[in-house]
């Protein structure tokens, strides 16, 4: 179990050009082991730019970044070993497989690893299996499978990794609402089961309502909020501010409340939302 | 890292030079490469010299941007300097050393075709600079329609470079992204010997050549859905029209050449 803390840093793509852009200013966040973490926030507020420190990609043009404590930076030539402790999938993660069979592309990170063969089986049939892809398609090449099964297939390549924080970036993007769906349930199960640290960024207020046990708001290349589900979105007023929509039924009582019928409008799930509902309606005689 | 490569890169302006019919500023710049192998002794050559610091003035460019059209040929320049140097034997003998045989003629060649590339690469790359990919490829379309007696398609040619360039952008970002989801798997690019370094091409360049793939496929089929059907029958939103100042330019530059041709006759050559 790994804790990621992020002390004060900053990031500007393309200084001292024309073309200059701060994409991150001044960020200072604490992401304690074993939780799974929502990163929510605007095209352009600098999640994606957040999450490419973590693991090293990017390197901040000030401040740190502690994993269990030690500046990842402490030593460049070992930044690798960094990506293996905190693996990381892109925004349309199956755009970058390459091998001629799925087995193989899975198999690309525990190589680099410098793992033996038996290890590397175990984790490339250990991943398949957590994100649900039935083994007969390991000997599959990328091209004959359908677009979900790829996407599933490129998250279990960084899974097989085993990293002790696992960064997912829009996982969801472009499924349809059973592939959406099916991705929340296994990033969740995998949470669960091993422990591990996650991020998921997203765009999607209901996706993080679904999964996660925090939200870290980002807005403007800074730390809107960092919080539990419930506070977050408790603060729908300042979200709206920030251009973010609450969840749909965090807005239905919301416009309720507004109307003058007394609900707790930090319910953000279905269920809540009918706990919250029920009795009124009860109340009235229906 | 690949932000730094400038290709074909317009500098959007309002100067004279920008304004300049395409189909024009091609047919100049040919005319300026002539104008450049045209001197054959110093005073032809400062001529030239002066006459593109002229252009260049009146395009209102940062002067920086011409250094780094030229930085890039440095090397080649450095290169054919030498072996002129090394390779011309006249005037008096300098250094005598081996192989090595360095005579003031040569060296006068060497400076001569040192500054003859560099005011080819910058005058050159002027064009670029003050013309955007679209008028550029328009120009080219216009200037090539004779080809079209020869059973060639000029606006096939023409669309397929519009694409090219429009591309170029897109395929960058494209690698950027490929390179660092490789890197978070784990992927070496920086260390090992050539072979290794190539072999650590493979995880880029077949994501790569994937998207260019379905890129294409994407766009053709967008344009099949706009009934896009190649040049037969389209009609342009700008059109070009040559205006008085296209054929001033012209008339200057050929003014330019008739004194370089002058200067010629006057002073001999100086090149062996």
């Amino acid at each position: 179990m790994a804790t990621i803390v992020v002390d004060n840093i900053t990031y500007t793509y393309g200084a001292n050009s024309p073309f200059e852009k701060h994409a991150i200013r001044g960020v200072s966040l604490e992401i304690p082991a074993g939780q799974l973490v929502g990163i929510i926030g605007h095209t352009g507020s600098g999640k994606s730019t957040l999450v490419q420190h973590l693991n090293g990609l990017l390197r901040p043009n000030q401040g740190r970044i502690l994993l269990d404590g030690r500046d990842i930076w402490a030593e460049p030539k070992k930044i690798r070993d960094v990506r293996f402790r905190v693996g990381m999938v892109f925004q349309y993660p199956e755009h970058q497989l390459f091998e001629d069979t799925i087995y193989k592309d899975i198999a690309f990170g525990p190589k680099n690893m410098g793992l033996d063969e038996a290890e590397i089986d175990r984790r490339v049939r250990q991943a398949a299996a957590y994100v649900g892809l039935d083994e007969a398609l390991l000997d599959k090449s990328p091209f004959d499978l359908s677009g979900g099964e790829k996407r599933r297939a490129a998250i279990a390549g960084v899974m097989a990794m085993e990293p002790e924080v696992l960064i997912l970036d829009e996982p969801t993007a472009g499924l349809d609402p059973r592939g959406r769906e099916q991705i929340l349930a296994m990033v969740g199960d995998y949470q669960r089961s091993r422990g591990t640290t996650v991020l998921l960024v997203t765009h999607s207020m209901e996706d993080v309502a679904r999964v996660a046990d925090r939200v870290l708001v980002m807005a403007d290349g800074q730390v809107a909020m960092l919080d539990t589900v419930k506070r977050v979105f408790s603060r729908a007023d300042e979200l709206e501010r920030i251009g973010l929509a609450v969840p749909a039924v965090t807005k239905i009582l919301l416009l309720l409340r507004r109307g003058g019928v007394a609900v707790d409008t930090a319910a953000y799930t279905v269920e809540q939302a009918v706990a919250q509902l029920l009795p009124l309606l009860g109340g009235d005689g229906v | 890292m690949m932000k730094d490569i400038t290709l074909g890169q317009y500098f959007p302006g309002s100067s004279l030079l920008h304004r300049l019919d395409p189909r024009m500023k091609l047919v100049l710049t040919l005319l300026f490469i002539v104008l450049v192998f045209l001197p054959q002794n110093w005073w032809g050559l400062l001529a030239v010299l002066v006459f593109l610091v002229l252009v260049v003035a009146l395009s209102r460019l940062p002067a920086r941007l011409l250094w780094r059209s030229v930085k890039p040929v440095l090397f080649l320049v450095l290169f054919t300097a030498v072996l002129n140097m090394l390779y011309v034997h006249t005037g008096t003998t300098l250094v005598q050393w081996g192989f090595i045989h360095v005579t003031t003629g040569g060296l006068q060649n060497a400076a001569f075709i040192a500054v003859r590339i560099l005011c080819l690469i910058a005058g050159s790359s002027l064009l670029t600079y003050t013309t955007t990919p679209t008028a550029l490829t328009d120009g080219i379309e216009q200037l090539l329609s004779p080809l079209k007696w020869i059973k060639i398609n000029p606006h096939e040619l023409a669309m397929m470079m519009t694409i090219a360039l429009r591309f170029i952008p897109t395929l960058m970002e494209e690698t950027d992204k490929i390179m660092s989801a490789q890197k978070a798997r784990g992927a070496d690019l920086e260390s090992g010997g050539l072979l290794q370094r190539v072999r650590a091409l493979v995880p880029i360049l077949i994501p790569l050549f994937v998207s260019s793939f379905r890129r294409a496929y994407d766009l053709a089929m967008a344009m099949e859905c706009r009934c896009y059907q190649g040049g037969e029958g389209r009609t342009r939103m700008k059109q070009l029209r040559t205006a008085p100042r296209d054929w001033l330019s012209l008339a200057v530059y050929a003014a330019v050449a008739a004194g370089l041709v002058v200067l010629n006759g006057l002073f001999g050559s100086v090149l062996k």
